[in-house]
């Protein structure tokens, strides 16, 4: 089955997990207009993004991501989607759109440590030293 | 549902001062400033610029000269930020290159911090953007919206702040240490709360992150940290030097020692 990559804001790279796992799939990265028009952000960060979309993407688009990802997997005839998992609400709620209507992988982030989904982080000493061992802590 | 608009922005080319007017263009309304006013940070992004930077930074001296405003930081926040460079991938890199130093250690914790952030806001969500505990002092209780313009424009007169300001807007970047000095300075010292403060830094920081940035700011004040940070007028020189103070004509707030500092602070 033809898969489109979904880059986001929290890996926007092509070593992104996503795309490895998928590398012959196509890269998109949406500039998300219901949150940047809510976000007001200086025009260095949006150009920030740009530099890093335009080496790690193949298509940049502007608008509601769901509806251009939707859009951007009709265009190719791609059923599936693949992308790396975020802690954002607004890419929850992006996601929670698309899996109404699409089958979308979430493909785990790498992390520096391995942390059990159950652990509440709440102080930073105790995490780090029950968690940062392979690191020196 | 309305039709997606169909815009693709991957096309442009020619100088970076063009793609720069192109891109400025397709995100017109979309930022804060306008399109005439829309300037680039000298930093640039993509992977390429990050693995330059990765290679280039050498961890040797990093701890004991982090907090100094001219020492061995490493400059990849931003690239950490938006996944272009992963964690991992840049504690392995250090680990191969100078091995398990003392430096490397710190290092590898303040990475550690990013991966902190995110799980904090994994499990919480937006409650982020709320006190998440009573904070420990008296943080004042009348919070404008933004800050006030003598702030925002770099005009308070406080040297150190203003240039701290002027750098941000500018490049998009600020030391950890000019970080912390402005947040203190904003809740603690003006008692405007910290959520105009977190807003403003979000606006301009190029690493920007909702959770590292809301809990940072909250960690300052108090509602996500057993004490509040404060700073004194010696901590500014000791880690800033002196080229602020020595231009600086205000009468300094920071200019006491930190008991004296609590009780002007907070005893109200």
């Amino acid at each position: 089955m033809k898969t489109l990559v979904w880059l986001h804001g929290d890996s926007l790279s092509e070593r992104d997990p996503a795309a490895m796992k998928y590398p012959e799939a196509v890269r998109v990265f949406v500039f998300d207009r219901p949150f940047l028009e809510k976000a007001g952000l200086s025009f260095k960060r949006l150009f920030f993004l740009y530099e890093c979309a335009v080496e790690a993407a193949h298509e940049i688009r502007l608008g509601e991501t769901a509806d251009e990802l939707r859009e951007a997997m009709r265009e190719r005839g791609v059923e599936r989607l693949a992308v790396t998992e975020s802690a954002s609400p607004r890419w929850r709620e992006c996601l929670a759109a698309l899996q109404k209507e699409v089958e979308v992988e979430v493909v785990p982030a790498v992390d520096l440590v391995d942390v059990p989904g159950e652990y509440e982080a709440k102080r930073f000493t105790p995490f780090w030293k029950k968690f940062g061992k392979e690191w020196g802590a | 549902m309305s039709a997606p608009v169909q815009m693709k922005l991957e096309g442009f080319s020619g100088s970076r001062e063009q793609i720069v007017r192109n891109v400025a263009e397709a995100l017109a309304g979309l930022y804060a400033e306008s399109p005439d006013q829309a300037k680039p940070s000298p930093y640039m992004g993509g992977r390429k610029a990050a693995l330059a930077a990765l290679e280039k930074f050498s961890v040797q001296g990093y701890a004991n000269t982090r907090n100094k405003l001219q020492g061995n930081v490493s400059r990849l926040s931003f690239f950490i930020r938006h996944g272009v460079l992963g964690l991992r991938e840049v504690a392995e890199s250090v680990r191969e290159r100078f091995g398990r130093s003392y430096d490397a250690v710190k290092f590898w914790q303040e990475l550690g911090w990013r991966q902190f952030w995110r799980r904090v806001y994994a499990r919480l969500g937006n409650r982020i953007y709320e006190d998440l505990e009573p904070a420990k002092v008296n943080l004042g209780g009348h919070f404008p919206e933004e800050l006030p313009e003598d702030i925002q424009k770099g005009k308070t007169g406080l040297v150190c702040m203003d240039e701290s300001v002027r750098e941000l807007v500018e490049t998009g970047y600020l030391h950890n240490h000019a970080r912390m000095w402005f947040a203190s300075f904003v809740i603690h010292f003006r008692k405007l709360g910290w959520k105009t403060g977190e807003r403003f830094f979000y606006r301009h920081l190029l690493d920007g992150d909702p959770a590292s940035n809301a809990l940072s700011w909250q960690w300052v004040a108090s509602t996500f940290s057993h004490r509040p940070y404060i700073f004194n007028r010696e901590n500014i020189q000791e880690n800033g030097g002196k080229k602020w103070c020595e231009r600086c004509q205000a009468k300094c707030p920071f200019d006491s020692t930190y008991p004296e500092l609590e009780r002007r602070l907070f005893s109200l």
